[in-house]
């Protein structure tokens, strides 16, 4: 059974506790996401040499999933007496697979394989900005282009080509 | 540094193996050859740096063991970072694996010696060795859940074989990319010393007006050994990163 001064103190720490929680939640949400330090982990050495050796890691993993991507079809292919079948097939397959391992090298840790990769500046200015409204400028700078006499196109397609 | 190559300049001669203490056992060559007996080094020069370190004793702590702690760190940071606190039971494997590359790369620094990584051979047992840990170490921890790896969740089921077939050629690449860029880092770095080297003794030997030339690749070279220890321990870093990387898939496949 609490009395009343137990209840008051136990209001005034729950009080102090939620805002404290609120100020360090604003003080989270305030700065901009970071890019994640644990996804670059070569951010230790320096620039050049992060950025070099991101890139060979990137060369590298396209390369060798394209090379595994062969010589499976190729196994599958002396395996089953397809000949050429299964190497073409796990050929494109390799290929798919070096874009995905290229995607996911690049990207932040834990995130889908999306949009924030180094390599496709993470702080452009219209990285976020809704595919609406980019949408909308588009149209207006066709629209113009259009008047000055510039290559007509279909505002359909010219849509299709921001993803 | 990799600039010795005898009479003829042959960039790859260097690479080249040879007994060191013959040995033949039925039939088989088991010669120990410069390259692993420069791998025996490595991994002695690591067991005395921690043996050394760990000794302790009274009083203020020396260099040595300042340097065992903070190899300790710092080995013990990257594998929290990319395998989380479960993944600290891999410490001893991560370490090990970390300073063995380190030192069998800044080996290779030394006239006379050879960096073992830059033989393809020893990188892709490495690679296996991690490749097939995570195999084993996934199955017996998770049985079949492991195979969730190659099927990302929410995917439509009419593109769900594509997606496994190219995940799983994605996990296929490991070792292969793990152990290539490791062995490329190292042998593109020590051919492009001993071509420069090379650009020394020709331009030193061709006349008069050429010996003063001769100054800008010795100069190139010194610019490249200090590219070179930073690609020594970037690549180390990174082959230990990758490890931890690759063993948190075994730990967690959901993703």
């Amino acid at each position: 059974m609490g009395s009343d001064p137990d209840d008051d103190d136990e209001a005034e720490r729950l009080r102090a506790r939620l805002d404290r929680l609120a100020a360090e939640l604003k003080s989270r949400a305030a700065p901009p996401p970071r890019p994640e330090p644990k996804s670059a982990p070569q951010a230790s050495g320096s620039d050049a040499g992060s950025g070099m050796s991101l890139g060979l890691r990137a060369g590298s993993e396209f390369v060798s999933a394209v090379i595994v991507g062969a010589g499976v079809g190729w196994v599958l292919d002396r395996a089953l007496g397809t000949n050429p079948a299964f190497l073409i097939v796990f050929f494109m397959i390799g290929v798919a697979a070096g874009v995905v391992n290229v995607i996911r090298v690049t990207s932040p840790k834990g995130a889908p394989l999306t949009r924030n990769s180094p390599l496709s500046r993470a702080n452009s200015p219209d990285k976020d900005v809704p595919r609406s409204a980019s949408r909308a400028e588009q149209d207006a700078s066709l629209g113009g282009r259009g008047a000055a006499g510039g290559p007509f196109r279909p505002r359909s397609e010219a849509d299709d080509d921001e993803d | 540094m990799a600039t010795e190559s005898g009479p003829a300049v042959d960039p790859i001669s260097q690479f080249a193996l040879h007994p060191v203490v013959p040995i033949h056992i039925g039939g088989y060559d088991l010669s120990l050859t410069n390259c692993g007996l420069f791998m025996l080094l490595a991994v002695a020069l690591s067991c005395l740096l921690v043996a050394i370190g760990a000794r302790g004793g009274p009083g203020v702590p020396g260099r040595m063991q300042a340097m065992a702690e903070m190899s300790y760190e710092f080995v013990a940071g990257m594998v929290r970072s990319a395998a989380g606190d479960a993944g600290m039971r891999f410490f001893p494997f991560a370490f090990s694996i970390f300073f063995f590359v380190l030192l069998a790369n800044l080996i290779g620094f030394f006239p006379f010696s050879m960096a073992s990584t830059s033989q393809i051979i020893i990188t892709v047992a490495l690679a296996l060795i991690v490749f097939f840990t995570v195999v084993v170490i996934g199955i017996k921890e998770h049985g079949l859940h492991f195979f969730k790896l190659f099927v990302p969740p929410g995917v439509p089921i009419y593109i769900l074989p594509l997606v496994v077939a190219i995940e799983v050629v994605s996990f296929l690449t490991r070792p292969v990319s793990h152990s290539v860029r490791l062995f490329a880092n190292m042998l593109a770095g020590h051919i492009t010393l001993n071509v420069f080297g090379s650009f020394v003794i020709m331009l030193a030997g061709a006349g008069a007006i050429f010996k003063g030339l001769a100054v800008m690749p010795f100069l190139g070279i010194v610019a490249l050994e200090a590219l070179e220890l930073l690609v020594v321990f970037l690549q180390a870093y990174v082959f230990a990163m990758l490890t931890c990387m690759y063993l948190n898939d075994a730990l967690h496949p959901g993703h």
